[in-house]
């Protein structure tokens, strides 16, 4: 137990050190690059900001005389109290006020797309191992990896169209029906789901292919084990044999991935939700780049960022309550 | 690296993506001088396709088939120079980490997880939205987010190489780690490092064509990302004119199918055995930190 | 309940501050805050809103406005001339809230009983337009406000039919009647979901999702009209033009003939085709569209038919030969590429910039497309950072606004600094005098005098490109709601984006 909880601590401080990466990484981007957004801000309110606007606008842009140290130590305390400066786009609404929800759909979307590719690819990958060289085997690793070939936006194209436009099966755009408030009522629910479901197949249609093959081939390697020869010979049923030992003990490295595949997905879903109008972070990052509203996007790559490490030490987490051999 | 074509070439999945790529160079190359200019406005828009247009004409009445031939040029060109650039940064700092070793390898090491870790997308977007459009910034967006994956695998093999015999006498015989990192570790990788190299265009292709969909690449030049910008832009689904966004996505699919193909067949030249099977590189549609190898087994017993 | 598509959002933001208008919600100036007279864009009238009667001093310096009695702020105060007053006043305390410029003509705005008295710093004809179209703001909020334009407004009160913010999400919002309201309202609120796109507001139209919008939908009649006989789209073209606009403040194009140069390069017709789906027509030689015909003088002939020929020869004579590689460089022998922009998301004048380009690179100029968002797009332009862009002109009762943001030598500003017209940053000195006297005489035979001399300026000078007529994007579904404005009841103009003359549909409108 020790054991682990030291690991994870040292899990935690790598992402401490990454969050931090990140954060240094969007001081500095915006101060080494040309460009000059401010000056649109400074010159549409020339008379009428205060001082104090000002000076608040100049920080978030980096755009103060002082040397760099200060910049950062002042960019640092702002940051420390949850402020991301101004939004151009939507000037005078602060940063943090526009990410808002936007974050909860990415992650909803994101989060349940690489769950359920994971729990059906993992499956299939196993029974694929299991009857290696079968029906099952033979065609869907070439099938998937050329699905796993497509862009995810524009296979969210295709969907929307067919299933969308064409037959009107599922809703095209927004994470729920308008005329419904945020509950937890089951229409609610419903209507998210259904909201999710041709973004989430998109997703899980590409990604599938990686996860099955993974499982597979370290499925392959375990049934060739000698606990799985042990328990063959002891004439446990297969069944058993393929649930409690070999898939089990095949699964472990493949959670280790999960998190890492999060940031893929999630690179992924921000495409999807652009074609969907899915009221997540990728839409927000489309917003601010077409709007070159640079305040919004860097606190986007920051709370996405944040978001992916959270994430991955969460599985961290799961994958020392999951597997014996970390905890020694 | 002939020894590795010609094991290749007794791979059929191998052998299928080779085809297939050679198609797409011979698209990307020579293609563009067999149609005519894909920005020339030389039809009415949204034509479905015809005898006169092959694959129907765009929005703005511009030949899709034109369009994704030309396409196809900075596409494939983009994605091969990325995925050299990756490569070619992955086997310098996955090689140095792994032949130094010790605190080199540590912080190296460091570095690599710490790119592995950050979301890929967002950070390209800023990267992206910062930098003027146009093809050498992307390049340089899409070698900073991606050189990571290379360099994990690359290092990965090098300290496996560190342990080899033939290694070890080198470093009791004094040489450099210099010479050791250029003459006995890098030309032991090649296998790797051109799967690699592959992995990294899939990625490259993959990438690029996202940031262009959004908007963020030089919309006036010619590329599978731009008509699809375009495809979306000249709103595709609502007038139902799907010639527009299909032919183009099928090409970037059957490429990176083709690239994937040549993969899996070089797995299978690599590590006969898939004892130790090695991911190649960032390919944005496999969750790479796990490790699947080839489907060749799949197909042959 | 209304279903309301004009903006095209990601995600709605709450702000409702008529003084950011690159910020604040669509119904802010269309709704919730209302203007002293509305112009009437479809029968070109002059419609009295919050006053009821204006009249003119003599020698035109003074204009007094008779306020509406009975009218109150939607929490239940009472509007007065005051409020009226305190507007404009403030607007000269703040001149970032100046958007018309107000302040440029204005000596002084004293409040009366129930009148409001502008005294003017010379005679000034027009002023009645940018004056009559400010929304009016509640002296007993805004008084308050320290930082007006860093206010995001979000429980609005106004005196306008929906004020009443009764839902606000990121993907739909909704505004319910004004309790107070000083007319009768058939419809209970207004709903507006986000729509991101062109693409996804049409196809929300497309589906019977919204009641009323005001977007360009592709091929209207086979992807729109024929999916029902309730669907109603009406596009006159009776308005504004929209214009190439180039920088003349950039080499080469501050020489009129490499301006006309590009404008004889571009073939309309096709352009009209192409980008418009043939809604409109190409550009006639003085710019001014059906609306206009009574004051045009229809014998000019200027550069607006497809000469490419002529194009190429006119860009010689100005210095910019051909190199080696086909393309066109300046007279020094140095590298030209021009750039040319549009809102990102418009994807009709996405098309038209495309064919642009194309037209223009085929007379040897290196043209590159560029498309930011709405509001960078709309920055840029005002602080004169392009080179070409598409835009809008002006509107009003007679040609001379559009000619006086094209060329008044006294709207132009420095590049760098933010303009609402005339983003191409030119001035003509022979126009000048025309423009004080057109504002100085309410005599209609002088007035037409002046006008046509304009024209013969404007096509002497090349000041901007005009492409063609601006379609006024207007759909409705008669489903759910009746009283829509149409070809053959035109009370007003269709399209939401007419603000604030949509208010006069607003108060028409009648659920089923």
């Amino acid at each position: 137990m020790k054991a682990a909880a030291g690991w994870l601590a040292r899990r935690l401080g790598f992402y401490v050190i990454a969050a931090i990466v990140a954060v240094v990484l969007n001081f500095l981007i915006p101060r080494l690059m040309p460009g000059d957004p401010a000056s649109v801000l400074f010159a549409r309110f020339q008379g009428d900001l205060d001082p104090e606007a000002i000076e608040g606008l100049r920080k978030t842009f980096g755009l103060q005389d002082a040397p760099l140290h200060e910049q950062f130590y002042s960019y640092i305390s702002a940051l420390a109290h949850g402020d991301l400066g101004l939004s151009v786009a939507y000037f005078p609404t602060p940063v943090s006020e526009v990410l808002g929800e936007g974050l909860m759909w990415t992650g909803l979307l994101a989060g349940g797309a690489v769950l359920i590719s994971f729990v059906l690819g993992s499956s299939l990958g196993a029974l694929a191992a299991w009857k290696k060289g079968g029906p099952l085997d033979t065609v869907l690793p070439p099938l998937l990896a050329f699905l796993g070939a497509f862009p995810y936006f524009w296979l969210a194209m295709l969907a929307a169209w067919v299933f969308g436009f064409q037959l009107d099966w599922f809703p095209l755009r927004h994470a729920y029906a308008d005329n419904l408030a945020p509950s937890f009522s089951w229409p609610f629910i419903q209507s998210v789901i259904s909201h999710a479901f041709l973004p989430a197949l998109t997703m899980v249609l590409v990604s599938l292919g990686g996860w099955l093959l993974a499982m597979r081939n370290t499925m392959i390697g375990v049934l060739g084990a000698e606990h799985v020869r042990y328990a063959q010979a002891r004439g446990l049923t297969p069944r058993r044999i393929l649930v409690h030992y070999a898939a089990r003990n095949a699964l472990l490295p493949n959670v280790a991935g999960f998190g890492m595949a999060l940031g893929f997905v999630l690179s992924g879903a921000l495409l999807t939700e652009v074609v969907f109008s899915y009221p997540g972070t990728g839409l927000l990052l489309l917003t601010a780049v077409r709007g070159q509203d640079y305040p919004l996007l860097q606190g986007l790559f920051l709370a996405i960022t944040f978001a992916v490490l959270s994430a991955n030490w969460l599985v961290d987490v799961v994958t020392v309550a999951l597997d014996p051999r970390t905890r020694t | 690296m002939t020894r590795i074509f010609t094991s290749l070439w007794k791979s059929r999945q191998a052998r299928v993506g080779m085809g297939l790529l050679l198609f797409f160079f011979l698209m990307a190359f020579v293609g563009p001088f067999l149609v005519g200019d894909p920005l020339a406005f030389d039809g009415r828009p949204l034509l479905g396709p015809s005898a006169e247009h092959w694959l129907g004409t765009t929005g703005q009445g511009q030949d899709v088939l034109a369009q994704t031939v030309v396409g196809a040029r900075t596409t494939l060109l983009v994605g091969l120079i990325t995925g050299s650039l990756v490569v070619l940064i992955g086997a310098l700092v996955g090689g140095l980490a792994g032949t130094l070793g010790g605190k080199t390898d540590d912080g190296l090491s460091l570095l690599i997880n710490i790119f592995l870790v950050l979301p890929g997308l967002p950070l390209m977007v800023v990267l992206a939205a910062w930098l003027p459009a146009g093809p050498v910034s992307m390049c340089a967006v899409l070698v900073l987010t991606g050189w990571a994956w290379n360099a994990r695998v690359l290092r990965a093999q090098a300290l496996t190489l560190r342990q080899r015999d033939f290694v070890a006498a080198a470093q009791v015989s004094g040489e450099s780690w210099i010479r050791i990192l250029f003459v006995e570790i890098l030309p032991n990788m090649t296998g790797l490092m051109v799967s690699s190299f592959i992995g990294a265009t899939i990625y490259a292709v993959g990438a690029q064509v996202g940031l262009e969909f959004l908007g963020l690449g030089d919309l006036g030049v010619v590329s599978w990302g731009t008509n699809l910008y375009w495809a979306s832009n000249d709103q595709a689904l609502l007038t139902g004119s799907w010639w527009t966004f299909v032919p183009t996505g099928f090409c970037i699919a059957l490429l990176g199918f083709a690239l994937t193909l040549i993969n899996f067949g070089l797995d299978a030249v690599t590590n006969p055995k898939l004892a130790h099977p090695q991911r190649v590189g960032p390919t944005p549609f496999i969750p790479s930190a796990v490790t699947p190898s080839p489907v060749s087994r799949a197909a042959k017993p | 309940m209304v279903v309301v598509a004009q903006e095209q959002q990601a995600t709605w933001i709450r702000n409702f501050n008529p003084l950011v208008p690159t910020s604040a919600r669509w119904p802010t100036s269309a709704g919730v805050y209302e203007p002293l007279y509305i112009f009437n864009e479809a029968t070109g009238e002059w419609v009295p809103w919050l006053a009821t009667d204006s009249s003119w001093s003599e020698d035109a310096t003074e204009l007094r406005f008779e306020i509406r009695q009975g009218v109150r702020w939607s929490d239940g105060q009472p509007f007065t001339a005051e409020d009226v007053a305190f507007t404009f006043n403030m607007m000269k305390e703040v001149p970032g809230a100046d958007l018309g410029g107000v302040w440029g003509f204005l000596e002084s705005v004293v409040a009366g009983e129930t009148q409001v008295t502008f005294t003017f710093q010379r005679p000034y004809v027009s002023g009645l337009q940018a004056i009559s179209q400010q929304a009016i703001l509640p002296e007993h909020i805004w008084s308050s406000i320290e930082s007006p334009l860093l206010e995001q407004n979000p429980d609005p009160v106004g005196t306008g039919p929906f004020t009443e913010v009764s839902t606000f999400r990121g993907q739909v919002f909704q505004l319910d009647k004004n309790p107070y309201y000083w007319q009768e309202l058939e419809v209970e609120a207004l709903r507006f979901p986000a729509l991101s796109s062109n693409d996804q507001a049409s196809i929300a139209l497309i589906r019977g999702e919204l009641d009323w919008a005001g977007i360009f939908v592709p091929a209207v009649e086979r992807t729109y009209l024929a999916r029902d006989e309730n669907y109603q789209a009406w596009f006159p073209t009776q308005g504004g033009t929209i214009f190439l606009y180039a920088n003349t403040q950039v080499e080469p194009l501050d020489n009129p003939k490499v301006r006309e140069a590009l404008s004889l390069a571009i073939d309309r017709q096709r352009l009209v085709e192409v980008a418009m789906y043939n809604y409109t027509t190409p550009s006639r030689p003085t710019a001014l569209s059906d609306g206009y015909s009574d004051w045009e003088d229809s014998s000019l002939k200027g550069w607006t038919d497809f000469d490419a020929q002529r194009a190429g020869e006119l860009l010689d004579q100005a210095g910019l030969k051909k190199g080696k590689d086909g393309m066109r460089t300046l007279p020094d022998g140095s590298e030209l590429t021009l750039s040319i922009t549009s809102p990102a998301g418009w994807s009709d004048w996405v098309r038209a910039v495309q064919v642009i380009a194309g037209d223009l690179r085929n007379i040897g100029l290196d043209v590159q497309v560029k498309g930011y968002d709405f509001s960078a797009w709309y920055e840029r332009v005002g602080r004169g950072d392009f080179e070409l862009s598409l835009g809008w002109s002006e509107q009003g009762p007679s040609p001379v606004p559009m000619y006086k943001a094209l060329m008044d030598p006294s709207a132009v500003v420095k590049v760098g600094e933010p303009s609402f017209r005339n983003w191409h940053r030119y001035g003509s000195e022979k126009a000048a005098p025309l423009f004080a006297a057109f504002d100085a005489t309410p005599d209609p035979l002088e007035q037409a005098r002046i006008v046509n001399a304009l024209q013969q300026i404007f096509v002497d000078e090349v000041p901007a490109i005009p492409l063609f007529p601006a379609p006024a994007w207007g759909e409705a579904n008669h489903t759910h709601i009746t009283g829509f404005p149409s070809a053959q009841d035109p009370y007003a103009p269709l399209s939401p984006n007419a603000v604030p003359a949509c208010l006069l549909v607003m108060t028409r409108l009648e659920a089923k």
